[in-house]
């Protein structure tokens, strides 16, 4: 046996299929002993010519698709299309219609973060936490089913408004929901947050230096753990959040491994309670009124022209570029997903790191693989 | 060494053969016995506990299609595996393995303690032959791990040999601690020194004992690898390690010793430190002097598994509800947290065992 | 031991107090996770009951009455009232609609021998039942829908392709129409 004892460098690939992948992926290691070298990330396994399908659909039929860029995230690409579409079509959106608009788009990003302390938790072990985090998820989508009739792909946002009024009892479910949430976040933190094995193997991994960032981009939730002050709710505020009252919550920069994973998980944490407050705030500041200004059965086309808009999703800085000839169909649209730039920075993330840390640090960056690959 | 088979005496003297059949035939069939009627059906129990107990503490419902409540579901899984295509020859490696496997695990099958009369091997070592078997059990995981000419495979075996090595030290030391109390290593001395009252049980004696008992059972989960100390075992990130590339008949036996594994090293820390097979509130004298030795026999070896189930409970509970530590920080946790803690605990045990002499 | 509160002083007794408060911080932690569990084992209250959805037995699973009423399941369209407009064929986002119509007696009355929906590639999204003008295209709650055969999928509505049979006595009705008009 001593013969074929391997003292180079190992070479393992990881994926395109795996469990601690978030998606279809390909992840080249070369290994010393327990300890990642190098590696190299190839992505592109879930293309599915999204944009271009874009180009063959009529504006409302498009819809669908937009839900389908983050299915996690559904309300987000959808918010991202309609948004610009109404830039350039100058179309006015009622305030009932962004307040529902704001309500899913928390309540979708409490969604996601959940599936991402689900991920979190399955990385590192503990299965208990998976099943009570996927418990709560299930109200939200049955929150959703209640308003929209659908669980995770809504289809529910048009251009000026939304498809149909919430039904009776949906503004009371929302507020019950902030309540048992903020009891839930109790539970996960005393389950996770204060849990020293918990923290041993999430502090000091796969940190993100500010200036690192910086460079590659990153932005969301990544880079607020990273001590960055960015939110584009605040920045460039859309669909209401400039009347809404809340802090973003942001890694302190005294504290030590700012940017860590243990950091990146806490804001997230964070973020949900943020969530809540903006919800609670929406719900009680929903205003009656008509949810849309157009008649939804109406045909509708986006006049000549283009935009640019930016939102906050869950993952961070979600670019939308549509550009419109006038026609039934859009001519062109582009996403700028906020996985992309974590894809970028992930050779330098594994670097010097464990293998064992290695679905630590993938869960813990929230890498979209579908929105990165379109 | 007659000890070995005396424990069937009381259930065959009826029979008229029992006279002419050799000693040597008698022991066999007392241990195939013992491993068939405790050890696989234990095995079972404990896999279908384990599914049953997360899916309580998980608010699902768990196995509940295979018999009533999902009683059959090991059945069920057992007959699944074995029906599987073999995945291809056996390499020399696995065939070491398996020897060894086999060795190390089932000869323990002779020393384990269930009982006053259950007692198969009741040498002057008895309670340090399991503690070796384990030892040699994860060089035999290791062959298995360095056999598999992949990634997972490799980083498996190595972990599963640094893991046993880092939690044989304390283990060693907790088992001495035991032993100086008992005054030796016979099963028949540790269970005298404890009996029915809990106050009397090793780990209720003094506190370093109790250190010595939380020590055990802990760098034990080190040594076998059991969850949440099961970094070689894991599933993220080496995909199953040295069993992710076994199936079927294969992972059976794998599967197997693991279960083995877990309930042996609970039911020598119950016989160490939780007072062993004494039947509550002195039944064990009352049945001996009533020369019942049959219920004596059943009665003890219930009482013993139940309190085994409960340490497997609370390992369970433990394992499921909080993360897996990395195997750097397993082996780093044994020699810097578990090592100390025995050492000190050796120390005052030793301390109170000889002031006691004084 | 990583993670715990940086060192002070240097001494011994620094170093092992903050050893055994490590020790005591983990012991302490790992305790607390475990608590959390306790109202799932035990207790009366809402955490312990299962959340599992134990399909098909009627114990547990929902059926199509208890989801809300906006629920988008299957489709059904109400042949009688459909006009065969074509519009829910246009906006299908996966074009799972194949709609074939033509007039029967009168342009009032339209015959829709074709209404095909394609369940394979129906993502479910509502946009033909929201375009429907004469609202007879609706989502039904009903969920289940597992075929053993991929033809299977298709639902069928129409009302079958006209015979010549038909069409002469369209002819003839549309002639009386023409006839009853001139003579009005």
């Amino acid at each position: 046996m001593i013969e074929s004892l391997k003292t180079d460098l190992t070479q393992w690939e990881i994926g395109p299929y795996d469990h601690s992948l978030p998606g279809p992926m390909l992840l080249r290691l070369r290994l010393d002993g327990e300890l990642i070298v190098a590696g190299e990330v190839e992505t592109g396994f879930l293309h599915r010519g999204l944009e271009k399908a874009f180009e063959r659909q009529l504006w409302r039929s498009a819809i669908p698709y937009a839900d389908r860029l983050d299915p996690e995230g559904a309300v987000f690409g959808e918010l991202a299309l309609c948004l610009a579409a109404e830039e350039i079509a100058a179309l006015e959106v009622p305030s009932r219609a962004q307040s529902i608009r704001v309500i899913l788009s928390e309540l979708t990003r409490i969604s996601a973060h959940m599936g991402y302390i689900v991920r979190v938790a399955r990385a590192v072990g503990s299965e208990t936490m998976v099943h009570y985090v996927l418990r709560d998820r299930e109200k939200i989508l049955d929150l959703f089913e209640l308003a929209t009739g659908a669980r995770v792909s809504l289809n529910f946002l048009r251009f000026g408004g939304v498809q149909a009024d919430v039904t009776e009892g949906f503004i009371e479910r929302v507020l019950e929901i902030c309540e048992l949430l903020r009891i839930r976040l109790k539970e996960y933190n005393d389950l996770f947050t204060y849990n020293h094995a918990f923290i041993k193997r999430t502090r000091g991994i796969g940190t993100i230096a500010p200036e690192v960032a910086r460079t590659f981009g990153v932005t969301g939730p990544n880079a607020r753990a990273s001590g960055i002050s960015f939110d584009v709710r605040k920045e460039h505020p859309y669909s209401g959040y400039d009347f809404l009252d809340f802090e973003v919550p942001i890694g302190r920069r005294e504290s030590q491994h700012l940017g860590d994973a243990n950091h990146r998980f806490l804001l997230r944490l964070q973020e949900i309670s943020t969530s809540i407050e903006i919800l609670k705030q929406s719900a009680e500041a929903i205003s009656p009124g008509p949810f849309a200004l157009r008649k939804p059965e109406e045909s509708f086309e986006v006049p000549r022209g283009e935009a640019y808009i930016r939102i906050e999703s869950s993952r961070g800085l979600l670019g939308c570029h549509l550009v419109s000839d006038g026609g039934a169909y859009p001519a062109r649209i582009q996403f700028r997903p906020p996985s992309l730039a974590l894809l970028s920075v992930l050779p330098q993330l594994v670097r010097g790191i464990r293998i064992e840390d290695l679905p630590v640090v993938l869960a813990t960056l929230d890498i979209g693989i579908a929105e990165a690959d379109r | 060494m007659n000890a070995q088979a005396m424990w069937l005496n009381p259930w065959i003297s009826g029979l008229s053969f029992a006279e002419s059949v050799p000693q040597w035939l008698l022991t066999a069939c007392g241990l195939v016995l013992v491993y068939c009627l405790v050890i696989v059906p234990s095995g079972a129990v404990m896999g279908y506990l384990e599914r049953k107990l997360s899916a309580d503490f998980q608010a699902r419902v768990g196995p509940n299609r295979a018999g009533p409540a999902g009683v059959l579901q090991p059945v069920a899984d057992l007959l699944k595996l074995l029906q599987k295509q073999a995945a291809g020859d056996w390499n020399w490696r696995e065939a070491i393995w398996l020897l060894v496997h086999t060795m190390a695990l089932y000869s323990t099958v002779a020393v384990i303690p269930l009982g006053s009369l259950l007692l198969l091997v009741d040498t002057d070592m008895s309670a340090f032959l399991p503690f070796w078997s384990a030892l040699v059990l994860a060089l035999g995981t290791m062959f298995l791990g360095l056999s598999q000419g992949s990634v997972p495979g490799w980083f498996g075996g190595i972990r599963v040999a640094a893991q046993a090595l880092a939690g044989a030290f304390p283990a060693l030391i907790a088992l001495l601690c035991a032993g100086i109390r008992a005054g030796g290593f016979r099963w028949s001395e540790i269970a005298a020194a404890q009996s029915s009252s809990p106050l009397l049980w090793t780990a209720a004696a003094n506190p370093f004992q109790f250190i010595a008992f939380f020590v055990f059972v802990i760098s034990g989960l080190v040594l076998l690898g059991i969850p949440p100390m099961d970094a070689a075992f894991s599933a993220p990130d080496i995909h199953g390690g040295v069993a992710s590339h076994l199936s079927g008949r294969k992972l059976t036996v794998f599967r197997l010793g693991r279960f083995y594994c877990f309930l042996l090293w609970s039911v020598i820390a119950v016989v160490l430190f939780l007072g062993g097979w004494a039947l509550p509130f002195g039944l064990s004298t009352e049945l001996r002097n009533a020369d019942n030795p049959r219920l004596l026999q059943v009665l003890e070896l219930c009482w013993l598994l139940a309190k085994t189930f409960l340490l497997v409970l609370v390992v369970t509970w433990i394992a499921k509800v909080n993360p897996r530590s990395r195997v750097d920080q397993v082996t780093d946790f044994a020699w810097r947290v578990l090592s100390p803690f025995s050492l000190f605990a050796l120390i005052g045990a030793s301390l109170v065992a000889g002031w006691g002499a004084l | 031991m990583t993670g715990g509160p940086p060192m002070m002083r240097g001494s011994v007794f620094s170093t092992i107090l903050g050893y055994l408060r490590d020790v005591l911080w983990g012991i302490r932690s790992v305790w607390g996770s475990c608590l959390t569990a306790i109202p799932y084992l035990f207790g009366s209250g809402e955490l312990s009951k299962e959340v599992t959805e134990q399909y098909p037995d009627p114990i547990s699973s929902k059926i199509a009455d208890d989801l809300p009423p906006r629920s988008r399941g299957f489709l059904v369209n109400d042949i009688e009232r459909c006009t065969g407009c074509k519009e829910c064929e246009r906006q299908c986002p996966v074009q799972c609609i194949c709609v074939e119509a033509e007039p029967a007696t009168d342009d009032t009355k339209i015959w829709v021998s074709v209404f095909d929906i394609d369940f394979s590639k129906c993502v479910f999204c509502g946009i033909c039942a929201e375009v429907c003008q004469p609202a007879s295209l609706k989502h039904t709650k009903n969920f289940e829908g597992a075929v053993y055969e991929l033809p299977e999928l298709v639902a069928s509505f129409g009302r079958g392709w006209v015979t010549p049979e038909q069409r002469l006595k369209w002819a003839k009705l549309r002639q009386q129409i023409e006839d009853d008009r001139v003579t009005l």
